[in-house]
C-alpha cells in the first residue's frame, strides 16, 4: 500500500494479434538481408529507405490526429509495431526520433502551423529529427547549457555548440534546447526555450564524431548566429526546462530501454541447443533472462497507460529505464559467458556479428537518455530522500 | 482495475493496514517466532471476514478475484502478519472452487502433489510446510491415475516433524502414509501440473513485495533520521542510490506478484509464478542487502524489527519454488522451443485457455 510508485497493469488485447502478425511479415520480407552487425544498431540505425517503407504501412505517427498524417490508432497498438521492430532489431533512427519524441512534443505544444507543416512529413517517413541537448560542458548538468537563442528581427539567431547529437549529419531537423534568458545559477532551469530548427540553415555546421566502434553516429553540432524564424518556437518562450523534461517520460519507460539486445537472445537460444544438452546453469540465466524482460514489458506497458491517460510518470519512467538498461546492458556478457566466446568478429556469422557491436555499444545505454546515476537521484527524490 | 475509484480488494487492504500498522510489532512476531498461535489476530482477521475473500461466493465467500484480493495479500507480506492468513485464502479459493466445505480455522498448504489410492487414502511427503503445527487442517493435490483431486486432511491423521527455517515461523514436515482425508473431490483442471506450488509461489512472491515496500520505507525514514557527519545519511548519494536501487527491485516485485495473480485469474498459474518467483527472488536477494547496508549495526541487532523483514524474504524466496528452480524450468522450456519461439512466447496474449492443465 505503501509504494510511491503507480504501476497499474495495461494488457495488450488478442485483439491486436492481426496487427502484430503484419508487422512480422513486414519485417521477415524487409529483414531478410539485414546482417548481425546492422541488427545490433536496432533503433539508432539510420535507414531511410526502411523508414518509409514503414510509413507506407501508416506505422509511423500512429497515434497521432488523421489530420496531421496520423492514424488515430491507440497507443497499445503503437507499442505491439514497437515492439516487434525492436524485437528484430529494425533500424529505426530515420523515424524513430519524430516517432517517439519530436511528434508527440509538437502534437502537444506545437502551433497548429508546425503540427500541419511537420507531423505528417514525419509520418510519411520524410522528415528525421535529432534531439540537441547536450552540450561541451553540460551533460547530466543539462540546464547549465550556454548555447543561446538571441532576438532578431523576425525570429532568433543562435550561437553555441551541441555535442553527442545522435544522427544530426542525416537528419532534416533538431529540436533544440537554449537559452533565452536566465543563467545566473540561482536561476538555470529558466529562460530556456525549445527550438525547432532546419538542418540545412546557414550558420549550422555538423562535424561527425567517430564513436568507440569507429563508425559515425553521433555529431558535434555548431550554431554561428543561425537564423530561426519566430514561428519556429516550440512552445513558450523560458518553458523549455519544463518541456524538454516532460517529454522525457515518452523518452524513458518504452521498450527501445529495455530491448537494444533482444535479437541476442533467440541466437544464444539456438547456439546453446546446437552444443547439445543444455547444463542447469544455462538454462537457468535463460529463465531469469527472460523473466526480467517479461516484467520489464509489464512495468513499460504500465507507464504507457499513465502516458495515454495524459499523466506524466518521470520517475516510473525514471525506474523503467534504470532497470531496463540493466537488463539490455547485461545480454552481450551473458551469450559470452554461456557460450564461451571467442573475441572475434566473423562476419557472416549473426551471433559473432551482434555480440561484436553489441558488446561495444551496450556502455552507452546508461549514458544516453539520462546517466544510471541522473536516474537513481530522481527516483531517490520521488522517495523523499535529500 | 484499471478504474480510479476504490475497489473491495482495496478497502480490504487498507482495513488490514490497520489492524497490522497497530497490532503487529516485534513482540507479536516474536511470540509466534516461539511457537505461539496469535489468536487474538487471527480473531480480528474474521472479524473483517477475508479469509473468505478467494473463495466464491456460492461458497459462502466474497469472490474476489486473485487480481483484486493481491493488495490484502500483499499487506499482510508489508506487515509480516505472524499468521497463515494467504494460505487459509488460497485453501478457501480451493476448496470453494472444488465444492468442498471450507472449515473454520486456519488451513497450511503443502507444495508437493501426493498419491490418491483406490480405497481413498492419500499418501505422500511435503519437505517444508510453514503454520502447520498452529493449523488444524493440511490441504493436499493428490493424483490418482490421471485425474487430480483435492484432499482435505486432519492434521492428527500425519506425522509431523519440526523444521528449523531462517524465517522461524513454526514449519514442519510431513509424512502422509495412507491417510485418510476429511473431505476430497475431483478438481479437473483447476490447478494444473504442478498442483498448488504456482499458488503458492504467487502468494510469497506478493508477500516479498510487501515487505520489500516496507523495507524501502523504513530505509527512507531511517535515511533522512539518522545522522552522521552532521547531516542525514540520506544525503549522502551512495546511501540515496542504494536505496533508489531497491526501489526499483520493490516495483519489480509488486509488478511481478500481480502479473502472477492475473495469471491465475486466467487459469495461467504457472506462466504467472515462473515469471514472478523468477524475477522475484533476485529483487528479495538484493533488497534485503541493501536495507542492512543502511541500517548499519543496529539493523543486525535481534532487537532491530530489521531481520524480522529480511529472514522472510531469505525464506520466501526459497518457498513455492525458488527463483533458481523456476528460472531453470523456463529456460529448458525456452530452450526446447527453439530461438524462433522466444519472442512469440513472450507476447502470447494472456487469454483464459487454460494452458497450465
Ligand atoms: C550513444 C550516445 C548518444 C547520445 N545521443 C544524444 C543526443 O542525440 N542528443 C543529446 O543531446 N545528447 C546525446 N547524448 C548525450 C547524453 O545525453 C549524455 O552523455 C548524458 O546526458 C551524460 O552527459 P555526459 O556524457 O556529459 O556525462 P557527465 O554528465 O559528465 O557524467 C559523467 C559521469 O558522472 C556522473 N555524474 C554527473 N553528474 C552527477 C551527479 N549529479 N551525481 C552523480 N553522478 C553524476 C554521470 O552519471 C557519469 O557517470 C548521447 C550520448 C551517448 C553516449
Amino acid at each position: 500500500m505503501s509504494s510511491p510508485f503507480t504501476f497499474k497493469p495495461l494488457e495488450i488485447p488478442p485483439e491486436l494479434e492481426p496487427l502484430r502478425e503484419q508487422v512480422r511479415e513486414f519485417l521477415r520480407e524487409a529483414g531478410r538481408d539485414w546482417s548481425g552487425w546492422k541488427v545490433g544498431h536496432s533503433w539508432t540505425g539510420f535507414d531511410k529507405d526502411f523508414s518509409r517503407a514503414v510509413a507506407d504501412k501508416s506505422w509511423i505517427g500512429m497515434t497521432w490526429p488523421t489530420q496531421y498524417g496520423g492514424g488515430e490508432r491507440s497507443h497499445l497498438e503503437r507499442h505491439v509495431v514497437v515492439e516487434e521492430m525492436l524485437a528484430a532489431g529494425a533500424p529505426l533512427g530515420a523515424h524513430w526520433f519524430g516517432d517517439r519524441q519530436s511528434g508527440p512534443l509538437l502534437l502537444r505544444l506545437g502551433t497548429e502551423e508546425q503540427r500541419r507543416r511537420f507531423l505528417p512529413a514525419i509520418a510519411r517517413g520524410e522528415a528525421s529529427f535529432c534531439i540537441g541537448l547536450s552540450e561541451p560542458n553540460s551533460g547530466s548538468d543539462l540546464a547549465s547549457i550556454r548555447a543561446k537563442a538571441v532576438r532578431t528581427d523576425g525570429g532568433w539567431l543562435l550561437t553555441g555548440t551541441k555535442i553527442w547529437t545522435t544522427n544530426a549529419h542525416l537528419c532534416d531537423y533538431m529540436i533544440g534546447l537554449f537559452r533565452t534568458g536566465g543563467g545566473d545559477t540561482k536561476v538555470k532551469h529558466e529562460g530556456l526555450s525549445q527550438f525547432l530548427i532546419d538542418m540545412k540553415t546557414p550558420g549550422i555546421e555538423v562535424r561527425p564524431i567517430r564513436d568507440l566502434t569507429g563508425e559515425n553516429h553521433f555529431n558535434e553540432v555548431f550554431f554561428d548566429e543561425a537564423f530561426v524564424p519566430d514561428d519556429m518556437l516550440v512552445g513558450e518562450e523560458g518553458n523549455g526546462w519544463k518541456q524538454a523534461t516532460s517529454e522525457l517520460a515518452f523518452e524513458r519507460s518504452q521498450p527501445d530501454r529495455f530491448m537494444s539486445c533482444f535479437p541476442v537472445l533467440p541466437e544464444l537460444v539456438d547456439a546453446i541447443n546446437k552444443r547439445g544438452s543444455p547444463d542447469r546453469l544455462a538454462a537457468r540465466e535463460i529463465g531469469a533472462t527472460v523473466a526480467d524482460l517479461v516484467i520489464l514489458r509489464e512495468m513499460s506497458l504500465s507507464v504507457l497507460g499513465q502516458l495515454a491517460e495524459g499523466k506524466t510518470p518521470a520517475r516510473e519512467a525514471a525506474l523503467v529505464k534504470d532497470l531496463g538498461n540493466s537488463h539490455e546492458q547485461q545480454i552481450p556478457n551473458l551469450a559470452r559467458d554461456l557460450l564461451d566466446l571467442p573475441a572475434t568478429i566473423e562476419q557472416g556469422n549473426r551471433l559473432s556479428e551482434l555480440e561484436g557491436i553489441l558488446t561495444q555499444n551496450v556502455p552507452s545505454y546508461s549514458l544516453r537518455g539520462g546517466t544510471r546515476e541522473i536516474l537513481r537521484g530522481i527516483i531517490a527524490k520521488g522517495l523523499g530522500l535529500r | 482495475m484499471s478504474t480510479e475509484e476504490t475497489t473491495i480488494g482495496e478497502l480490504l487492504a487498507e482495513q488490514l493496514e490497520r489492524l497490522f500498522s497497530r497490532e503487529v510489532d516485534r513482540e507479536r512476531i516474536v511470540a509466534v517466532e516461539q511457537g505461539r498461535f496469535d489468536r487474538a489476530l487471527w480473531d480480528a482477521l474474521e472479524e473483517i471476514g477475508v479469509r473468505l475473500a478467494l473463495a466464491p461466493e456460492e461458497a459462502g465467500g466474497v469472490g474476489l478475484t486473485w487480481e483484486e484480493a493481491e493488495p490484502a495479500l500483499r499487506t499482510a507480506g508489508e506487515w509480516a502478519a505472524p499468521v497463515p492468513l494467504g494460505e487459509t485464502m488460497i485453501a478457501a479459493w480451493a476448496l470453494g472452487r472444488a465444492g468442498l466445505e471450507i472449515p473454520d480455522g486456519p488451513v497450511a498448504l503443502a507444495e508437493e502433489i501426493m498419491a490418491l489410492d483406490e480405497g481413498g487414502r492419500v499418501s505422500g511427503s511435503a519437505s517444508l510446510v510453514p503454520w502447520l503445527s498452529q493449523c488444524d487442517y493440511l490441504l493436499v493435490v493428490a493424483r490418482q491415475n490421471q485425474s487430480t483431486h483435492l484432499c482435505l486432511m486432519d492434521r492428527q491423521s500425519l506425522e509431523l516433524s519440526a523444521v528449523d527455517t531462517l524465517a522461524r515461523i513454526p514449519s514442519s514436515r510431513v509424512q502422509c502414509h495412507k491417510a485418510t482425508p476429511i473431505d476430497f473431490a475431483e478438481i479437473g483442471d483447476l490447478v494444473g501440473e504442478l498442483g498448488l506450488l504456482p499458488h503458492i509461489a504467487t502468494l510469497r512472491t506478493v508477500q516479498m513485495a510487501g515487505l520489500l515496500d516496507r523495507l524501502l520505507s523504513l530505509c527512507v525514514e531511517y535515511g533522512n533520521d539518522r545522522e552522521q557527519f552532521g547531516r542525514p545519511i540520506g544525503k549522502f548519494q551512495a546511501v540515496q542510490h542504494m536505496i533508489a536501487e531497491m526501489a526499483s527491485q520493490a516495483a519489480a516485485a509488486r509488478v511481478a506478484g500481480l502479473y502472477a495473480c492475473r495469471q491465475v485469474d486466467r487459469n495461467r498459474a504457472i506462466q504467472g509464478a515462473t515469471v514472478a518467483k523468477a524475477r522475484t527472488g533476485p529483487a528479495a536477494t538484493r533488497g534485503a542487502e541493501a536495507a542492512h547496508q543502511v541500517f548499519g549495526a543496529i539493523g543486525f541487532t535481534d532487537e532491530h524489527i530489521l531481520h524480522y523483514y529480511s529472514r522472510r524474504l531469505w525464506q520466501w524466496r526459497s518457498e513455492g519454488g525458488s527463483e533458481n528452480w523456476w528460472a531453470e524450468r523456463l529456460g529448458r522450456e525456452v530452450l526446447a522451443a527453439g530461438g524462433e519461439k522466444l519472442w512469440p512466447h513472450i507476447t502470447a496474449p494472456a487469454t483464459a485457455d487454460g494452458e497450465d492443465s
